[in-house]
């Protein structure tokens, strides 16, 4: 099998800036693939360079094993839905949807039926001849959807696709996206910079840093086995442990993660310390205690007696949980 | 200490600011009224009684005004060699109106879409500065620039293309002896003249379209003709309009543009300067500005229907 999409030591430098430095990515053809990383990290610039509105300074880009590198966006079988949703404010909703086709020649009735079977596969039947300015933004959203999907694209891109919708929303459209994607079978690449968003939605993710990819694997591996500090921290923040603390802690002189959720209290353990931080989360509630002069978070379950702060608590965790990581 | 959670007035200042918060309405009225009396009466008010003149007739005996409502007036506008007048000038507003837009666009496009820092400003500057120039100064210039012995003809004969000036003033209805005594040159100098009124607009509307609709549209698998005509063109709209109705009722009403360059052949705004100076038939002259008036309802009105304002 071909891979959809698959990136060559691909650079996009603006001056002596690096937003995609010697980037190697292939991302499997059905897959749901996220770009995870904070802003100006690169993600976003790799998912021109695959819509082709970047140009890649070097290395090489295919999409199902053919070089893109000359071929202009309104050649590539790639759809965007873009941050903004960019919908034309001039067109109803059906044409907007219909627009792919239309510049394709396609004629008007054929054109209008398959846009209005698009519609109703995202929910927007009855809502043809509506402007976008009347739409909620959820709506838009779905509108933009319908407008990529009906090109039929090998590969669909989302730009940070739930960023401007609100909690509840955000959570039924993940839901929403993830079936539509494993209906439709196409590979769909999407850009967050939430990290619950990419765990959640994807089968595979890449985390980026300051242009370079930091760690490619699936959600469980990224958070259970991060391979940096900065992935460690930034999937889940979790408690990064210097190499001498490591060692106390029964592992390697290497640096190591533990994740707050494995840290419990009890009697006797080996962090213990004062309370210096009681955070109430509802679900859960993060306490933070001073131990061997190292900051360590725990998430105790609701109903757990809360320690005051200031006072001593002591924690531990399964030896599992500590997980020692490559580099520093 | 007591510490208390207002303060007390200082002076008029905060009297003032105290009055305004309370009395929203009362800001608005002092703002708004001054430049209301000034157009509604000195301006719309003048514009009514001009309108108004229309309905009168001259004797034509004593040349007086009979101050009795009539369609004489209207009667005597329809003549025929006043309808030539008014659709030379018609004619001669849309293809200024025309050139413009077109020759506005690239420019308004670039201005838009590429121009950043000191080449914004070298774009505000350059389509500016000609407006800061005196109107007659820049008149008088393009009519030593077209004469017979000005810098194009001797421009044309030194790159041995005298011969498409030549074959341009033969142009039957617009040419003439030489550029500056044509329909051709008025042409040009109105096209010159009313420029900056069309980039302007063009470039704020052009300004509000974002680089991800047009994305969009390429992403969609449109060319960038087709970008163009479904997107970029319906977008920037109306500001072309907004454009338009300057360069076309500025033509519309101008007189001092064919008189110095072009034919004899009068204009509206030449009409009603010689109706209402010489010839003393200020009703006439008044049915005269009626004409541009109705002439730009109709356009607005063609326009909205043609959906030129459904981006706004």
């Amino acid at each position: 099998m071909t891979d959809a999409v698959e990136f060559r030591a691909v650079s996009r430098h603006y001056g002596s800036t690096r937003a995609v430095d010697a980037v190697d990515l292939t991302i499997a053809e059905g897959a749901f693939f996220a770009m995870l990383g904070p802003s100006g990290s690169g993600k976003t610039t790799c998912l021109r360079l695959i819509s082709g509105f970047e140009k890649p300074s070097g290395g090489a880009i295919r999409i199902f094993g053919e070089d893109v590198s000359s071929t202009p966006p309104h050649l590539r079988q790639v759809n965007t839905v873009f941050q903004d949703y960019a919908l034309f404010p001039h067109m109803t909703v059906l044409d907007n949807v219909a627009y792919g086709l239309m510049v394709k020649g396609m004629g008007r009735n054929a054109r209008y039926a398959k846009a209005e079977a698009m519609l109703d596969l995202v929910h927007l039947d009855g809502f043809a001849t509506r402007k976008p300015a009347q739409l909620s933004g959820g709506q838009r959203q779905r509108v933009a959807l319908a407008r990529a999907l009906v090109n039929e694209p090998r590969v669909l891109l989302l730009d940070e696709p739930l960023g401007a919708l609100d909690l509840k929303l955000r959570e039924a459209m993940q839901d929403e996206l993830k079936s539509l994607q494993r209906r439709l079978g196409i590979t769909f690449i999407f850009v967050t910079h939430d990290q619950s968003e990419a765990l959640s939605m994807a089968d595979s993710l890449a985390v980026f840093n300051a242009g370079k990819i930091a760690q490619i694997g699936t959600p469980s591996q990224i958070y259970s086995h991060p391979k940096t500090r900065f992935v460690a921290d930034f999937v889940g923040s979790s408690n990064i442990l210097p190499p001498t603390l490591t060692q106390t802690l029964g592992g390697p002189a290497r640096w190591s993660s533990l994740r707050p959720e494995a840290l419990r209290v009890a009697e006797n353990g080996p962090l213990t310390g004062p309370v210096t931080a009681l955070r109430y989360l509802g679900a859960t509630t993060r306490v933070t205690i001073m131990a061997q002069g190292q900051e360590v978070a725990a998430m105790l379950p609701a109903g757990a007696a809360l320690p005051q702060q200031g006072h001593p608590l002591t924690l531990t965790f399964d030896p599992a949980a500590l997980h020692v990581m490559d580099e520093a | 200490m007591t510490s208390r959670a207002t303060i007390a007035p200082r002076g008029l200042a905060d009297r003032l600011t105290a009055l305004f918060w309370r009395r929203p309405n009362l800001l608005l009225v002092l703002l708004v009224s001054p430049p209301l009396i000034w157009l509604g009466v000195v301006y719309l008010g003048s514009l009514a009684a001009l309108l108004l003149q229309s309905f009168y007739a001259i004797d034509p005996m004593s040349g007086l005004i009979i101050p009795e409502f009539t369609l004489k007036t209207y009667g005597d506008l329809l003549r025929i060699s006043n309808l030539y007048i008014i659709q030379r000038t018609l004619l001669m507003a849309v293809a200024v109106t025309v050139a413009s837009a077109v020759m506005a666009f690239p420019v308004a496009y670039f201005a838009a879409r590429y121009a950043k820092g000191r080449w914004k400003a070298a774009f505000y500057l350059g389509v500016m500065l000609p407006l800061w120039s005196s109107y007659l100064v820049k008149v008088y210039a393009w009519k030593l620039i077209l004469a017979k012995e000005g810098i194009i003809t001797w421009a044309a004969t030194a790159t041995h293309t005298k011969g498409l000036v030549d074959a341009a003033l033969a142009l039957p209805g617009v040419g003439g002896n030489s550029l500056s005594t044509s329909f051709l040159g008025t042409f040009i100098v109105f096209t010159y003249v009313w420029l900056p009124y069309m980039i302007l607009p063009m470039q704020a509307a052009l300004e509000r379209v974002p680089q991800s609709m047009i994305e969009a549209s390429a992403d969609l698998g449109a060319t960038s003709g087709q970008t163009f005509r479904a997107v970029t063109l319906p977008l920037a709209m109306p500001g072309i309009i907004a454009g338009s109705i300057f360069t076309f009722s500025l033509t519309l009403g101008d007189y001092i543009i064919p008189q110095i360059i072009g034919t004899s052949a009068s204009f509206i705004g030449m009409a009603v300067y010689q109706l209402q100076g010489t010839a003393g038939n200020v009703p006439l002259a008044a049915a005269f500005a009626v004409v541009p008036i109705v002439i730009m309802l109709a356009y607005l009105t063609a326009a909205k229907r043609a959906g030129a304002f459904d981006a706004l």
